[in-house]
């Protein structure tokens, strides 16, 4: 009886990793197979939802403008916020810029910062010498879906005076074609 | 005895240093992992400055295609035969599936892709490749994607087994105010 105890015991103190190990591994490889590194991320949420499209060309690294229904972002520092008002016709939410934010069609902070990240990039691209670190003027827009086309046109005309003209707009790939 | 369970555990293989591995690796693979692929649609600016001067005489005029948005659909303009017209009848009207416009689904974005395959087929000869957008200023940038999408390739009509390319080069212009 003694005997049999004793076995018992020493059955239950080993744990059974062999199934554990099975779904660790299914979990491992299917992470792998999903690890990519982009150089662009998108911090989603219900401030930023980016529409989906069915163009295949991958982003590349270059100045970063997240405009979501809250804020302004460039490269990841603050810049100004979306002012939401009321829209007395049709009762609906509307976004815009503040007005005290504007020069006509010029957003004032963010000219500022681009301008900035412009004479930034060209000094790099002027002492690297190298035709790859060159200022081409690229810039990434992140822009919610629902955002008026009045707010990317001024955003669009703040970053062409700035002088970046080449916009690459992100958006996720799926949908039809 | 003692014999017999040496014997049993010598089977047994020890999983510890590998667990400890593939717990370290799953968090740093979910949080290196992403899975929403990222694309980008390509713009730039409409030049500002003198039209390059046409180098014969006989040369056709330019296609000029433009799709205006507006809450009642889409207006393309364009010197080609199917967008003439004058004044108010000026270009081919694209209503909404639904009166108002209301969601960016109820744009009807076959239709524009089945009329900018038969200008493309008209003007096959030549390599016109660029559509100007002139949104409405509250038009969602959603709608501005999916245009987008429409103008540039058929994903009904293949060629060489890749959906047909229609307009790619995409210039966004002001807008209507």
């Amino acid at each position: 009886m003694g005997k049999k105890k004793g076995r018992r015991a020493s059955v239950d103190a080993g744990l059974t990793i062999t199934s554990m190990m099975d779904m660790m591994t299914i979990i491992l490889v299917f992470l792998l197979k999903s690890y990519q590194t982009d150089d662009v991320s998108v911090a989603a949420s219900e401030d930023l939802q980016i529409p989906i499209s069915s163009a295949e060309k991958a982003p590349k690294l270059a100045v970063n403008v997240i405009v979501s229904r809250k804020d302004v972002v460039v490269d990841g520092t603050f810049v100004l916020d979306i002012e939401r008002g009321i829209n007395e016709e049709t009762g609906e939410e509307e976004l815009s810029i503040p007005a005290d934010e504007k020069r006509g069609q010029l957003i004032s902070k963010l000219y500022d910062v681009l301008l900035e990240k412009a004479q930034t990039s060209k000094e790099i691209g002027a002492k690297a010498g190298s035709d790859e670190l060159d200022f081409k003027g690229e810039i990434l827009l992140q822009v919610d879906k629902r955002m008026p086309f009045s707010v990317v046109r001024e955003v669009m005309f703040t970053s062409g005076q700035a002088q970046f003209s080449n916009f690459r707009f992100v958006v996720i790939k799926g949908g039809p074609g | 005895m003692p014999k017999g369970k040496r014997g049993e555990q010598a089977e047994e293989l020890d999983l510890v240093p590998i667990m400890n591995l593939v717990t370290i690796l799953i968090p740093f693979l979910l949080m290196a992992s992403s899975f929403v692929s990222l694309a980008a649609i390509d713009s730039t600016l409409p030049a500002i400055g003198q039209p390059p001067e046409t180098t014969t005489e006989d040369d056709e005029p330019p296609l000029n295609l433009s799709v205006a948005i507006t809450d009642e659909g889409y207006t393309v303009m364009g010197n080609d035969d199917a967008l003439s017209g004058e004044g108010e009848d000026k270009g081919a009207k694209i209503p909404c599936r639904k009166p108002g416009c209301p969601t960016p689904d109820s744009y009807d974005t076959k239709d524009l892709t089945r009329l900018l395959g038969e200008i493309k087929d008209r003007w096959s000869d030549s390599d016109e490749q660029n559509v100007i957008l002139v949104p409405e200023s509250q038009v969602p940038y959603e709608v501005l994607v999916l245009t987008m999408d429409a103008t540039r390739n058929d994903p009904d009509t293949t060629e060489d087994g890749r959906p047909r390319e229609l307009f790619p080069y995409v210039v966004i212009a002001g807008g209507i105010q």
